[in-house]
């Protein structure tokens, strides 16, 4: 199966009531690639990374994840909506990093990565604790082990945060805009461990960014989004240098301009 | 005024006032383990169980704690149940005041930031375990300063206990007051024995709980 995508989006559509939020979607994401989404916002651009989270039900189609259905489980010979116990076990495979952190506050650091490895995976407290300091060290937080989330600046939270993904082993990694909600002088910290996370761990990593420097250094694949639907993609250099797209070509100036 | 009559009126007091105590004690355990109970069963996926934690909560909260307390002490032995009237007092009390309580746990548990609930989705938590160390952690917490005023509020629903048959502070202080006369005195205690059981009890236990759920909301030097 190693030639399946890792993640597929197989005619994927999502509505909130009469407005289509994504319209037919098709995208595959090979194992180990780097994919950020850009796009004006309403584009759909967050739904794609929280539909394959689970975090919102599809209307149409498939999402697969590792060779198989994600949305969707074989039932009585046909498929079905997927129940909570498929839904738990594909969705493992799965990590998410979010805009506004979403730590655990009443919880240290070192806890809030410890806490999914005890009680989900059920790893023991020493082994949790091992791999919780270990990743802590590798996002340069060894030192804020016992700090809880109130004591710690946006870019250290969105560290742990993502130190805690990691720690339960996800094969997929997804990025919600994890830098907006932070100080211009604390995006570097994060992207930083994001380069350091691309390069020494086997990761399929889908990311929506506003970030365009890092999306452009970073991604083997970009994707711009326009009203529901990809209106175009590829290779960074192609995309940002010589957009085919009239509406691409508007949001890249747009978002250039702004600085 | 007879010295005797005013010696066994304040011996008749103090128990009053332990009787009082032990009431508002038993019947808090009651209505906090209900309450809770009940409001995680008010907010829980499943239809049918949500359905019958609203039946109770209307129950409790929308019908006289007076009329209750009747019931279960007057009506129920006419279908062969006969309860004492500490028991009545102690869970009667207590279950009136749960239909309350579990309206705060809901209350509680909902304000809690949907981005918890995603962030326990993501990590693949079970929904027991989200509940037990995510979530309710952070709905007591919410929920604490709202409990202190249902504790005390409580306390002061506990005179109606008087109607079976036991005699608490309220009833104490009014035959004290009928024995010697001295309506000013005892209705005086009794006014500020209420205060004192609310202000030195129920009022620090209450803050000390909130102090101890209160880690990690509150800026402090890392230990």
């Amino acid at each position: 199966m190693s030639d399946a995508p890792m993640v597929r989006f197989e005619n994927v559509t999502k509505r909130y009531g009469s407005l289509t939020v994504l319209d037919e979607l098709n995208l595959d994401i090979a194992a180990n690639e780097k994919v950020s989404i850009i796009g004006p916002s309403g584009s759909g651009k967050t739904t794609v990374l929280r539909m394959l989270m689970t975090l919102e039900r599809i209307n149409e189609g498939v999402i697969w994840v590792d060779g198989e259905p994600l949305t969707h489980e074989q039932r009585n010979g046909r498929m079905a909506p997927a129940g909570d116990r498929h839904l738990r076990r594909v969705r493992g495979k799965i990590g998410m990093v979010f805009q506004h952190f979403n730590l655990f506050p009443h919880m240290t650091a070192l806890a809030n990565c410890m806490e999914a490895p005890v009680s989900v995976l059920g790893l023991s407290k020493q082994e949790a604790e091992a791999r919780a300091a270990e990743l802590l060290d590798m996002v340069g937080l060894a030192d804020k082990k016992g700090h809880y989330p109130i004591q710690l600046s946006g870019g250290q939270k969105q560290r742990v945060a993502i130190a805690r993904a990691l720690a339960m082993r996800p094969k997929v990694m997804l990025f919600d805009e994890v830098t907006s909600a932070l100080d211009p002088e604390l995006v570097g910290e994060v992207l930083n461990v994001i380069r350091k996370l691309g390069a020494e761990h086997n990761l399929t990593m889908l990311m929506v960014t506003h970030q365009m420097g890092f999306a452009r250094e970073f991604s083997d694949r970009v994707c711009f989004f326009y009203g529901g639907r990809i209106a175009e993609q590829g290779p960074p250099d192609k995309l940002f240098n010589d957009p085919e797209n009239e509406r691409t070509r508007q949001f890249l100036s747009a978002v250039l301009e702004a600085g | 005024m007879n010295e005797f009559a005013l010696g066994f009126s304040v011996a008749a007091l103090a128990k009053g006032v332990a009787v009082t105590l032990v009431v508002t004690l038993g019947a808090s355990l009651v209505a906090v383990v209900l309450g809770l109970a009940v409001g995680l069963v008010r907010v829980s996926p499943r239809w049918p169980l949500r359905w019958l934690a609203i039946a109770y909560i209307e129950f409790f909260r929308g019908t006289s704690l007076l009329v209750q307390l009747y019931w279960w002490f007057f009506v129920l032995p006419i279908f062969g149940l006969t309860l004492s009237p500490w028991t009545v007092a102690v869970f009667g009390v207590g279950m009136n005041v749960s239909g309350y309580g579990a309206e705060l746990v809901r209350a509680a548990i909902q304000s809690v930031d949907r981005g918890q609930y995603e962030a326990c989705t993501a990590l693949n938590f079970p929904r027991l375990t989200m509940m037990r160390r995510i979530v309710l952690p952070q709905a007591i917490r919410a929920m604490l300063p709202a409990w202190g005023n249902l504790l005390i509020e409580l306390l002061k629903g506990t005179s109606l206990i008087f109607f079976i048959t036991i005699t608490e502070l309220t009833t104490a202080a009014k035959l004290a007051a009928d024995a010697t006369g001295n309506y000013l005195l005892f209705f005086a205690v009794a006014l500020f024995g209420y205060y004192v059981i609310a202000r030195a009890l129920i009022t620090p236990f209450v803050r000390w709980l909130e102090g101890r759920f209160s880690r990690g909301f509150v800026r402090e030097m890392p230990a």
